[in-house]
C-alpha cells in the first residue's frame, strides 16, 4: 500500500509553509517562502511544480540565495574564487583553504531559464559578439558584464584543452574584456598505448599514468596561485582534509542517487534530484550546508521509503542523459507517466570518490581526468549503457543544449549504444532555456517514449 | 460497438468510423484544421455517422492522436501518432518494419518489431525542412498548388541544391535560384530531394525494409521516389497514408472497448 505523491504549485507551497510556521517550522538563515524569489525576478518559479517536504524547500531555497551567499562572502572579506568549466577539481581545492569561497560562474546557464529571459544575460553576451548559435552558457559573460548575478572573483580559473570549444570561446572573449583568467590544461583523456603505465580512475574509465602526471603538474600551478590568493599554504594536508569533507558529500549524494532511482514507487521527483545533483559539482558556495541539505533530503527520502510514499507506482524507468536548460521539463517526465532511474548530466565523476589512498593533488588530477567530457563519446556511451543496466532503465532520454557543441555528436553515439547493447528505445530532445512554444512537441516525443517502454513492458 | 479514432493534425484532422466488433472501416474522412480543432473534428465525425445513419449515442469510445490530441475534448483518451501510425500501418501492411511518416509540421521514423509494436523511433525537431510545411512553402513560392510539385518535378533532368536546414534560409535560396532563371522543375526536384534527405537522416545508417510512407505528405506524388533514393531501398506508399494514424487511434480504441474501456 502506497501513498502518492502530489507535487505542489508555487501557490500550493506558500499556503503549506504558512501552515508549517504555524506549526513551529524552523529554518536556516536562507529559509523563508519560495514566492519571495519571485521577487528577485525568478519568473519561471510559478510555472514549476515541487516536492512538498520541508527538505525541499530547503534544497531550493538553498540554491536560490547563491547570490546573496556570495556577496555575503565579498563583504566579509572572503576570497572568490570562480572555477570555470571545471566539473569538481578545483573547488575542492579552494574549500580546502579557511577564507576562500568557490562558485561556478558556468551555472549562469539556468539565469535565462529561471528568470524566464528577463535578466539581460543574452542581451549582453550578444553584444559583446556570442550570439544564439553559441551554448546558453554564453549567458555567464552576460553576467559577467551586468554585474548584477555574483561578484567578480578574486580569482578565475578555467580549465582548457579537451573542454567544449564554445565554453572555450566564451572565456577567451571574457579574457579579452578585461577578466584574467589561469588557464589549466586538461588533454583528452586516451587509451593507454599497450604497455604503458597506466591507472584506473574513478568511475572506472583508465587514462595512462603519463597523462595523470600532466593533470596533477596544472594542478600545482591552480594550487601555487590558490595559495597566493588565500595567503596561507594549501598543503597536503589541508587537501586531504578537503578531499575527506569533498567525498563525504559525494557519499550522501551516492545514497541519495541509490534510495531515490532503484526505489519504487520514486520517493523523489525528478526537478528535485536534478537540483540535488548540481550541487554537488560547488556546493553552491557552502560546502557545510550543502551536506545538511543532503542529509535533509536522504531523512526525508528514508521516511518516505519506510511509509510507501512516492510519485506514481508503475512510472516508467527513465535513465536521463545531459542536464535540461529548461527545469520544466523535468515536471514534464513525470505528467507523461515517467520517472528518473538514473542520470548523467555530465558531470559523473563529481558524484564518484576522489581517492584517499594517493597523494591529494595525485587523487584530485585522476578525479578531473574521469570527466566524461574529457574522454571520447563512446566512452562516456559506455558508461551510460552500464549505469542505466544498473538502474533497470526501461527508456532513456538524452537531452540537448541547443547550440552546445560538445552534444552535437554524442547524443548519437549513445543512441547508438543504448539500442543496440541494452536494446531500450531512446530519444534526444532539444531543450531551450525556455521551452514554452516546444512544450506540445516535448510531451509528444516523451509520451511516445513512456507508450513505447509500456509496451515492451507488456510483452 | 462503433468507436472513432481522430487524427489532430496540423494541417488537418482525420476521423476513422470502426466497427469494434470486426475492425472494419465504416467510414473515413478529412478536413483542413482551424484555430479550432474541436470544432473541426466535431463537424467531421458527425458528417461521418450521418453518412452512416449513426447518432453519437453509437459510439462507444474515441481515441485522439496527432499534435492537437489534447484539444480534442470529447476523446475519452489520447494516444501519441507514433503509436497510433504503428497500428494503423501494422493493420494495413503486416510485414512493414519500418514507417516513414511525413506530415505538416514534423516527420518521424518509426522501426517495428515482426509484431508490429514500435521498437524505436526518431522525429525532427531542429527545423521544418524535413516536413510538408516545407513543400507548402514552396508551393506557394513556385506559384502552384502542392499536388502539381510531384508532376512539376518529374520533369527535371536535374535537381538544385538546396543546402540550408532551416526552412526560412531555404526560402531564401529558392528565391535565389529563382531570380537566377533556374527553372522551376528542377526547383522542384531539389526541394523533394532536400526533405527526402532530411528524413532519410532520421534512420541513421540503417532502415529495415519494408520501408513504408504515410502522413499528408505521402500523397505527394514523387515524394516516394525521392525517399527511395534517398534510403538507397525501395519506399511503399502506405494505403491512405493520410489515415493511417486517425485508424490506429481507431482501432486502439475498439481494443480499450473490448477491454472495458
Amino acid at each position: 500500500m502506497t501513498t502518492r505523491l502530489t507535487p505542489l504549485t508555487l501557490a500550493q507551497w506558500d499556503a503549506r509553509y504558512e501552515e508549517l510556521k504555524r506549526g513551529g517550522l524552523s529554518e536556516p538563515s536562507y529559509g523563508g517562502r519560495l514566492s519571495r524569489h519571485l521577487e528577485d525576478g525568478d519568473l519561471r518559479l510559478p510555472k514549476l511544480r515541487y516536492d512538498p517536504s520541508v527538505a525541499a524547500l530547503r534544497l531550493w531555497n538553498f540554491l536560490l540565495s547563491e547570490e546573496d551567499r556570495l556577496a555575503q562572502a565579498r563583504a566579509s572579506g572572503r576570497k572568490i574564487v570562480g572555477a570555470m568549466k571545471d566539473l569538481g577539481t578545483v573547488p575542492v581545492m579552494a574549500y580546502s583553504l579557511p577564507n576562500v569561497t568557490a562558485f561556478y560562474p558556468d551555472g549562469a546557464w539556468w539565469i535565462p531559464c529561471v528568470m524566464e529571459l528577463s535578466a539581460g544575460v543574452f542581451r549582453a553576451a550578444d553584444a559583446c559578439g556570442l550570439d544564439e548559435s553559441f551554448c546558453p552558457v554564453r549567458a555567464m559573460l552576460g553576467a559577467f558584464v551586468t554585474q548584477a548575478h555574483f561578484p567578480i572573483p578574486d580569482l578565475l580559473t578555467c580549465s582548457v584543452g579537451a573542454t567544449c570549444d564554445d565554453f572555450s570561446a566564451i572565456a577567451q572573449r571574457l579574457n579579452g574584456l578585461g577578466y584574467p583568467i589561469l588557464w589549466w590544461e586538461i588533454p583528452h583523456r586516451r587509451a593507454p598505448d599497450p604497455g604503458e603505465k597506466s591507472v584506473v580512475l574513478p568511475g572506472g574509465f583508465v587514462a595512462s599514468t603519463a597523462q595523470v602526471a600532466f593533470v596533477r603538474s596544472e594542478l600545482e600551478r591552480v594550487r601555487r596561485a590558490l595559495e597566493e590568493l588565500a595567503g596561507v599554504p594549501l598543503d597536503d594536508a589541508r587537501l586531504a582534509d578537503g578531499i575527506r569533507m569533498a567525498n563525504e558529500a559525494r557519499r550522501r549524494l551516492a545514497e541519495l542517487r541509490r534510495c531515490v532511482y532503484h526505489s519504487d514507487p520514486c520517493p523523489l521527483p525528478a526537478l528535485e534530484m536534478l537540483v540535488a545533483e548540481m550541487l554537488i559539482i560547488h556546493f553552491c558556495s557552502d560546502r557545510g550546508e550543502t551536506l545538511s541539505v543532503y542529509a535533509d533530503l536522504l531523512a526525508e527520502v528514508e521516511a518516505r521509503r519506510k511509509a510507501g510514499v512516492g510519485l506514481a507506482e508503475g512510472a516508467v524507468r527513465v535513465f536521463w542523459v545531459n542536464p535540461v536548460a529548461d527545469l520544466q521539463v523535468m515536471n514534464l517526465l513525470e505528467d507523461c507517466g515517467g520517472r528518473l532511474c538514473g542520470t548523467e548530466y555530465l558531470f559523473c565523476h563529481a558524484v564518484d570518490e576522489i581517492p584517499e589512498d594517493v597523494e591529494p593533488l595525485d587523487a584530485l588530477a585522476r578525479a578531473a581526468l574521469a570527466d566524461p567530457m574529457v574522454g571520447s563519446s563512446a566512452d562516456r556511451a559506455q558508461r551510460i549503457c552500464r549505469d542505466a543496466e544498473a538502474g533497470r532503465a526501461e527508456a532513456v532520454i538524452v537531452s540537448r543544449i541547443p547550440g552546445a557543441s560538445h552534444c552535437a555528436y554524442e547524443g548519437y553515439a549513445i543512441r547508438e549504444a543504448v539500442a543496440r547493447q541494452l536494446g531500450l528505445p531512446v530519444i534526444e530532445l532539444e531543450v531551450p532555456p525556455v521551452s514554452d512554444s516546444m512544450r506540445p512537441a516535448l510531451r509528444t516525443r516523451i509520451e511516445a517514449l513512456m507508450e513505447t517502454a509500456r509496451n515492451r513492458r507488456a510483452q | 460497438m462503433i468507436v472513432v479514432g481522430v487524427d489532430g493534425g496540423s494541417r488537418a484532422v482525420k476521423v476513422v468510423l470502426l466497427d469494434a466488433d470486426s475492425n472494419l472501416v465504416l467510414a473515413a474522412g478529412e478536413r483542413d484544421q482551424s484555430v479550432d480543432h474541436e470544432g473541426v473534428a466535431r463537424v467531421l465525425l458527425n458528417e461521418l455517422l450521418e453518412k452512416r445513419n449513426l447518432t453519437q449515442d453509437a459510439v462507444k469510445r474515441v481515441v485522439a492522436t496527432g499534435y492537437a490530441r489534447n484539444l480534442i475534448r470529447f476523446a475519452s483518451s489520447t494516444v501519441t501518432e507514433i503509436t497510433c501510425h504503428a497500428h494503423g500501418v501494422r493493420r494495413q501492411h503486416p510485414d512493414a518494419r519500418t514507417v516513414v511518416e511525413v506530415g505538416g509540421q514534423d516527420s518521424k521514423l518509426l522501426r517495428l518489431n515482426e509484431d508490429g509494436s514500435v521498437r524505436d523511433f526518431q522525429m525532427n525537431d531542429r527545423c521544418a525542412a524535413g516536413t510538408g510545411r516545407f513543400l507548402e512553402m514552396v508551393s506557394v513560392r513556385l506559384e502552384m498548388p502542392l499536388t502539381e510539385i510531384g508532376k512539376l518535378a518529374s520533369r527535371a533532368n536535374t535537381r538544385s541544391a538546396i543546402s540550408s536546414m532551416c526552412v526560412v534560409f531555404a526560402e531564401s535560396e529558392i528565391i535565389g535560384l529563382l531570380a537566377g532563371g533556374v527553372p522551376r522543375e528542377e526547383i522542384a526536384a531539389g526541394v523533394q530531394q532536400a526533405v527526402a534527405t532530411r528524413v532519410a537522416a532520421l534512420a541513421g545508417r540503417s532502415a529495415t525494409p519494408p520501408v513504408y510512407f504515410t502522413g499528408g505528405v505521402a500523397r505527394v506524388s514523387g515524394m516516394d521516389r525521392a525517399l527511395a533514393d534517398a534510403f538507397g531501398q525501395p519506399v511503399q506508399v502506405a494505403r491512405d497514408p493520410h489515415l493511417t494514424g486517425a485508424l490506429g487511434a481507431a482501432l486502439i480504441a475498439a481494443r480499450q472497448a473490448r477491454n472495458g474501456g
